[in-house]
């Protein structure tokens, strides 16, 4: 074979040559171009998603804007896009330890005179004894669950602006409707600023007109407190009226009692107390139509929805809204040892939350209120922790109706998480007439004396008169009717008690981690959380809380 | 043919004559070289006459043109073989004949080695890499490939995970990466599969268990990057390139068999019956009246003798110009734990056609398989230690027959019977591999010579069925309001490559030495989808995994579609001189489409350079050497190994139950997502500096590397500035991290085979010693004290975690606080702080510490392997040290307080017995415990009968013959994180077996 080549080769002429160099050139030509050719073709590595809706597509339905509101509500009732807190919003957390209520319902319940959680999920006891740092993971969500609310609001009112409404063609009913939109969403960005201020003190004002991408600044408390009033003010004409159709989502009154909670705390946001403020807007709250509900526990169960004292609750229901967070961590973690859960409407105990004995020493004989204490086996003082029989119980909030059906889920809770309540708004009131905001003694008494009458299944002589209406008075009030409900640490933070000495509870300032219950005082660096130290690490521009 | 021939002879004497030399009286000198043993063509081999040279090509021939007329010597060189010399005389003009035969001398350093879209004499190699072939994998019950060559090569860790084809994990020199795939990237016969463990989709265990282990030939693990970079972003964890077996000789009939049986070794140390009653009276008082009077084994309950049985047949051989395999295996092993098995029967085609005189070749590679994976279900294992052992199995009363605590608590332990007896967890996996390869040698045309042209077609396709039951009637289900569950996916994945390139090797020299250039194109894409369905509250268990019968709330499925695309060029040049001084540098470029623009493409070079001292004057005399060849390579690769799209910014809708009340109605909400719009690969730096050796008359034969992996541009899903992004953790290139350390393995010959027969003894030692530190997890974290990302979530609390990424510290250190100890035993709630002082308080922040870490440091891997007439005996010891392990079962139920934690008390383990523990301590550094371990892996005999002249050899061999550890839990190789929380348990599996062909 190969010696066959060899004589071929010595057979044939020289002509040839000069075309099989050409030929040899041509062919490399060939190949050279093809490769080109194939390789133009198949040099773009570009591959767009498609079964995910992305940023240049969304908006292309018009239903779209709904959407993106709803998850600025989304994200103060469950943890994540999937029910029971799946596909969680914010990670580094387990997703229903992340809901928004279930964190700030800790972070002011725990370390304050009112509950105690027998859990030792890592860094949770901490909260029990204001012992905590900066390294909390539940303090660390909270953080970054305010910032969430905040980034979800800004980036709706980046994509809402008039020139972009018109770039889409928005117009008509949907324009309008946006418009409403925009301004709900600035209300849910202000509550979330307060509740970042209030826990945090110094965070940083981020709003629309800040671009992602780039590392914010921080602001001072007061800049913050500023910016939230100056918001609510603005809105407050822009967002839906009170009703049916509006449950749930943010109305005039629920922006009045915002600012009544922000003036009445101005002092210690600013160091310029505006009572006059408190008790302005908690009067226009009170004159927005609102009645107490008949029956107390009307507001804490299954179908408080009905409940005619309801500003602002954030809706849970068993079937389309599910979470391990808000009511329904409150109902399952306040039951264990002998309780039953089919009492209460689910399906299970958490043996968690018992009052500390300190909440519990807060009521009278015959108070209503006090009612739904479960005290068979259980003792009043809570000598351990983590020992769920030591504490009071109190299944407050349950998933039954008011006509005693459990609720449509015994694993998730109806109940929705009643953050503003007329209740409230007449103790506001009561406190800023007392503190000098102006109004009248009689009007103060006759608030406050419609709770006592509701709480004392209308025993008149459990009434108050005006020499009993003074400010030790209105905190134990503020404590018996606001119970469990998230505004303890913020009260205690305003009547100077939280930390320090003054007021003292048992397992107040004490390790979580032993077992000596004696109360010791606190520092006042513990009036505030720390910004979490992820945070400081991911933004050099903080400068961290004093004491930490 | 026959005009095409003709022009291509006209073209070669046309380049000859149009040489200058051509006037001159020159003539030439061809032939053919073949090794003497095999006769088979030798190619690659340097012929030399006077000041000309050339290569042989494929097929032995070469041809030297332009020797002036003379006589002269003619020199054939190649690595591996001894020189051979023959005098020629050249006359003007005419050609002359010269056929070699060469003696082969170190057959290591000829073999052949598969590299990156190619092959390479071991000898020639200047870079890490490491080759196993059959006749060296390990033995016995070898579900997945991976096993073959567990221990076997230093630098390399295999980590399996206990149950039969497991998920394995491949540390090659340590891990490189913690948000991306830190597992190599797996090439079968060409084809590229897919990046992350095994490599591709599964509905089961391990995904490379689609194939054989009984038709591979051999497994070449890419070590350094030097080796790896022309795999570019795919590359920085290594490569394992798998070639599958193809035929040859006379046509051949295998077949081998195996029985097997397989045991607990160790089981979890839990308080026995009398041990919980006594806890419970003491320390439980109000839930004694629940104690029942059974003494009930429940793990014995939940655990069998796994059998197994595994055969193999095989046909192949060879023709004139062609040679094929065709092999169909059947393997079927039950787990050590009840309800656990795999199933698996797996063809594998191998057909090589030569045509137009052996120019062409066309070559296609073809495996598929059904593996049938069935699983222990989830609840079995943590709650046979969890159960009490006082309780009955059975009750009458109950719906399902079994027993449980009273009462409907979410906080009693279930009943693991119950639950094994109804629950069905299963998954099927259709998957086959194929290649089509198409080589044409260009060598017919003269000017073309030492030109290969290769395409190849290759693609991966996968069915994926997992299937997950779990009645409506058992405690599991009930207590929570599950009530009954069923999930099920189908995921399909397609991926396709074609690969095109071009080798050329130079038939005459460059300079003083040989060159060869490898170039090429890749373009890969992948498509897969992921269907799933999920729904609970199933109104009936009658479908079982059938179905979904009706339930009481709207099943939620989900379906997603994921496509990707890389696009690559390659190139790869050799510059050989003598054998002696070898330089190799090699590039890619590649287009990834997991990137937004301006980041897709990147490159990665690499370069290595070797040089052979003992061919130096200074050496040639030291006998005891045989071969010395120093290597440095130095070389950079990517890793881009983690999910698409991560780039651009998307909305996610709601499911059903994650809606939100808008006045009467239900809004389904959307999110958009936090991404960083610029994120890119991570990019790892190598140098590597080794030396291979043959000593000793080549008695003693190895390798020495010492490298050093410098991974940038780490990617971390951590937390961003709130505000900064829609999320508060963000993918972004934030961190990098080192790997630094060397491997040695070292082969003796310690007795040869006399010609009569008689003892031949091979024993080899590999040791790897590993260092991984983290050098940054965030750039603006420099300077800051407890800039830390914690991981390692354990059981015990939700959200608890026992592990950190820090700077300075080993990725996944212990995140723990130092027990204070007196008189031996651990002072429950007495700890140190980080300055030393004593404190009642373990709280994360504040006085944790990293404490050692879950990977080996060192590693060493022993194989004796021993002939004697007809008997043969293999052994294999391994041995870790410095690996730590985090006993979860102990710190979660090592306590007395979780007796009353719940309705009904929890088993505990018995080291509460020695720390008398009454509340958990879960970050106590008394649960890392040392993991050092010395393993008999492998122990085989066999006996070889001569059988009407044909081989048939019986054996019997044991994996895990004994375990010598400190370590408390079941198994202190607690997979890659190190944490043993219920983990499944080590087996002891004894084989027997034949092999015979005919």
């Amino acid at each position: 074979m190969y010696s066959s080549e060899t004589t071929t080769m010595s057979r044939t002429s020289r002509s040839w040559s000069g075309f099989m160099h050409n030929h040899r050139w041509n062919m490399t030509g060939v190949a050279v171009t093809l490769i080109a050719l194939v390789a133009a073709a198949c040099t773009d590595p570009t591959v767009a998603p498609t079964s995910t809706v992305t940023g240049a597509n969304y908006f292309n339905d018009p239903g779209s804007y709904r959407a993106f509101l709803a998850k600025a509500y989304a994200g103060l009732a469950v943890g994540g896009q999937n029910g029971g807190d799946g596909s969680t919003d914010i990670q580094g957390i387990d997703g229903g330890f992340s809901q928004y209520m279930r964190l700030y319902w800790e972070m002011q319940e725990l370390p304050t005179d009112e509950a105690v959680i027998a859990w030792g999920d890592q860094t949770l006891p901490e909260l029990n004894t204001q012992g905590w740092n900066a390294s909390n993971t539940f303090v660390n969500a909270m953080y970054y669950r305010v910032f969430f609310q905040v980034g979800m609001v800004n980036e709706f009112l980046r994509e809402t602006t008039n020139a972009k409404l018109a770039s889409r063609s928005v117009s008509g009913a949907l324009l309008a409707q946006v418009h409403t939109y925009r301004a709900e969403a600035r209300f849910l960005r202000a509550l979330s600023l307060w509740h970042g201020l209030d826990f945090f003190g110094d965070i940083p004002l981020l709003t629309e007109n800040d671009p992602l991408g780039s590392i914010p600044q921080q602001s001072t408390r007061a800049d913050v407190y500023n910016f939230v009033v100056s918001e609510l003010t603005a809105i407050r004409d822009s967002l839906p009226l009170p009703g049916a159709s509006s449950y749930g989502r943010a109305t005039g009154p629920a922006a009045d009692m915002l600012l009544a909670e922000l003036y009445l705390n101005a002092g210690v946001y600013t160091g310029a107390p505006n009572y006059v403020g408190a008790l302005t807007r908690a009067s226009a709250v009170i004159a927005a139509g609102y009645t107490l509900a008949p029956n107390y526990f009307n507001n804490f169960q299954a179908d408080n929805n009905t409940s005619p004292e309801m500003i602002f609750a954030v809706p849970e229901d068993g079937i389309r809204t599910q979470t391990y967070g808000s009511t329904n961590f409150l109902i399952h973690a306040s039951c264990g040892n002998s309780m039953n859960a089919s009492n209460y409407g689910v399906d299970g105990c958490w043996y968690g939350l018992r009052l500390k004995a300190s909440a519990h020493d807060l009521y009278a004989a015959g108070d209503v209120r006090a009612t739904a204490f479960y005290t068979s086996g259980q003792t009043v003082a809570v000598t351990q922790i983590s020992n769920f029989g030591a504490g009071i119980p109190n299944p407050k909030f349950t998933n039954k109706t008011s006509g005693g059906a459990t609720g449509s889920n015994a694993s998730f809770a109806d109940t929705d998480f009643p953050m503003f309540r007329l209740g409230e708004a007449y103790l506001i009131y009561a406190e800023a007439q007392v503190r000098g905001g102006g109004g009248d003694t009689t009007t103060a008494l006759l608030y406050v004396n419609r709770l006592r009458l509701r709480a004392f299944a209308n025993d008149s002589t459990k009434m108050v008169v005006d020499s009993q209406l003074t400010l030790p008075f209105l905190l134990a009030e503020r404590g018996r009717e606001l119970m469990w409900e998230g505004h303890r640490r913020t009260d205690l933070v305003r009547f100077g008690m939280f930390t320090g000495g003054t007021y003292l509870w048992a397992w107040k300032g004490a390790n979580a981690y032993a077992g000596d219950s004696t109360a010791v005082a606190t520092d006042a660096h513990f009036n505030l959380y720390p910004i979490p130290t992820n945070e400081l690490i991911a933004n050099p521009n903080l400068k961290q809380n004093t004491g930490y | 043919m026959k005009p095409l021939l003709e022009m291509m002879s006209v073209a070669g004497l046309a380049v000859l004559c149009a040489a200058p030399l051509c006037a001159q009286e020159t003539g030439a000198v061809r032939g053919r070289v073949t090794d003497q043993a095999t006769q088979q063509p030798l190619s690659g081999v340097t012929i030399t006459v006077a000041n000309r040279s050339a290569l042989s090509q494929s097929d032995g021939r070469y041809l030297v043109t332009a020797v002036a007329a003379g006589s002269y010597t003619l020199r054939a060189r190649m690595i591996g073989y001894g020189a051979a010399t023959q005098e020629v005389t050249v006359a003007g003009g005419d050609t002359v004949t010269v056929d070699l035969s060469m003696t082969g001398q170190a057959v290591r350093l000829s073999e052949v080695v598969v590299v990156g879209y190619g092959t390479q004499r071991a000898g020639d190699i200047t870079t890490a890499v490491t080759q196993v072939s059959s006749k060296d994998f390990n033995t016995g019950t070898i579900v997945s490939a991976q096993q073959l060559i567990e221990n076997k090569i230093a630098g390399v860790q295999v980590v399996d995970n206990n149950e039969p084809g497991g998920g394995l994990s491949i540390r090659v020199r340590g891990t490189a990466s913690v948000t991306a795939s830190s597992e190599p990237l797996y090439i079968v016969d060409g084809v590229p599969l897919g990046t992350g463990s095994g490599g591709g989709l599964s509905a089961g265990r391990d995904p490379l268990n689609f194939l054989n282990p009984n038709d591979i030939a051999s497994i070449t693990v890419l070590k350094d990057a030097a080796s790896a970079a022309i795999y570019g972003t795919n590359a920085s964890n290594g490569v394992v390139l798998i070639t599958t077996k193809s035929g040859e000789g006379r046509t051949r009939v295998e077949y081998g068999s195996g029985f097997s049986a397989a045991s607990v070794t160790r089981r979890p140390s839990m308080l026995s019956a009398t041990q919980f009653r006594a806890a419970v009276t003491q320390y439980d008082t109000a839930d004694v009246a629940q104690l029942g009077t059974a003494n009930t084994d429940w793990f014995g309950l939940v655990s069998q003798t796994g059998i197994g049985q595994q055969h193999n047949v095989a046909v192949s051989g060879s023709g004139a110009s062609n040679n094929y395999r065709l092999s169909l295996g059947y393997f079927d092993q039950n787990g050590i734990l009840k309800g656990s098995s795999t199933k698996r029967v797996a063809v594998n085609v191998n057909y090589n056609q030569r045509l137009y005189d052996d120019r062409l070749g066309l070559k296609a590679t073809l495996t598929g398989s059904r593996a049938f994976d069935e699983f222990t279900p989830n609840g079995v294992l943590y709650n046979a230690a969890q159960m009490g052992p006082t309780q009955p199995v059975f009750d009458p009363a109950s719906a399902t027959g079994f027993y449980n605590w009273p009462g409907n608590s979410l906080t009693s332990p279930d009943n693991p019977v119950e639950v094994l007896n109804g629950a069905l967890d299963h998954g099927t996996t259709y998957r086959s591999v194929g290649n089509l390869q198409a080589k044409y040698d260009f060598s017919r045309f003269l000017s073309l010579r030492g030109l290969n042209g290769t395409v190849d077609l290759g693609y991966d396709v996968t069915y994926a069925d997992r299937v997950n039951f779990y009645p409506n009637n058992i405690h599991l289900q009930t207590k929570n309001g599950t009530n009954g569950s069923y999930f099920r996916s189908q995921n399909q994945q397609l991926n396709t490559v074609l690969d095109a390139y071009v080798d050329y090797a130079p038939p005459v020299s460059v300079g003083p030495g040989t060159l060869d250039f490898t170039a090429g194109y890749s373009y890969s894409q992948s498509h897969a989808n992921y269907p799933s369905i999920f729904a609970n509250q199933l109104q009936s268990n009658l479908l079982r995994d059938a179905g979904i019968p009706q339930t009481a709330s709207p099943p939620v499925s989900s379906f997603n579609v994921q496509d990707s695309k890389l696009i690559s060029f390659f190139g790869r040049a050799g510059y050989n001189v003598n054998d002696r001084y070898l330089v190799s540098a090699s590039i890619r470029r590649d287009g990834s489409s997991r990137f937004g623009a301006g980041n897709q493409w990147g490159n990665f070079p690499a370069v290595s350079v070797g040089w052979r001292i003992s061919q130096e004057p200074f050496l040639r005399g030291v006998t005891a050497i045989s071969d010395l060849k120093l290597r440095a390579s130095w070389g950079k690769t990517g890793n881009q190994a983690f999910g698409n799209y991560l780039y651009v910014p998307t909305y996610q809708f709601c499911n059903s139950q994650a809606q939100v009340q808008f006045g009467n109605q239900f809004v389904c909400p959307a999110r958009p997502s936090g991404v960083d719009p610029n994120i890119k690969w991570e990019s790892t730096r190598t140098w590597d500096v080794g030396a291979d050796f043959t000593l000793l008359d080549q008695r003693l034969a190895g390798s020495f590397d010492w490298y050093n992996k410098h991974t940038v541009d780490l990617l971390f899903n951590e937390v961003a500035a709130a505000g900064q992004f829609l999320s508060n953790f963000v993918t972004r290139n934030i961190g990098s991290v080192k790997n630094t350390g060397f491997d040695l393995s070292l082969t003796a010959l310690l007795r040869k085979t006399s010609p009569t027969g008689g003892l031949f003894w091979t024993t080899s030692l590999n040791v790897s010693h590993n260092t991984n530190a983290l050098l940054t997890i965030n750039p603006n974290a420099v300077g800051i004290t407890g800039s830390r990302i914690l991981t390692g979530t354990i059981a015990g609390g939700v959200g608890s975690t026992v592990q950190v990424l820090e700077p300075g510290q080993p990725i996944n250190s212990f995140f723990v606080c130092q027990q204070t100890y007196t008189a031996g035993k651990p002072a429950e709630g007495l700890y140190k702080t980080l300055a030393g002082a004593d404190t009642t308080a373990c709280a994360r922040g504040s006085n944790t510490r990293a404490f050692h870490d879950p990977a080996p440091h060192w590693m060493f891997g022993f194989t004796s392997d021993m002939t004697y007439r007809h008997f043969d005996l293999s052994v294999t010891l391994r041995a870790w040290l410095g690996n730590y392990v985090y006993n979860n079962v102990a710190s979660n139920s090592g306590d007395y307080r979780e007796l009353t934690a719940g309705s009904s008390p929890y088993n505990l383990h018995s080291s509460v017995l020695a720390t008398r523990f009454m509340t958990q301590q879960l970050l106590s550094n008394y649960y890392v415990e040392d993991g050092s371990f010395l393993r008999m892996d492998n122990i085989a005999v066999g006996y070889t009968f001569p059988w009407q002249a044909q081989q048939l050899r019986a054996y019997v061999n044991v994996q895990n013959a004994f375990t010598i550890t400190g370590y408390s839990g079941v198994d202190p190789t607690a997979g890659v994180n190190g944490i043993d929380n219920n983990i499944y348990p080590r087996s002891r599996i004894i084989t027997g077996g034949l092999n015979v062909q005919f």
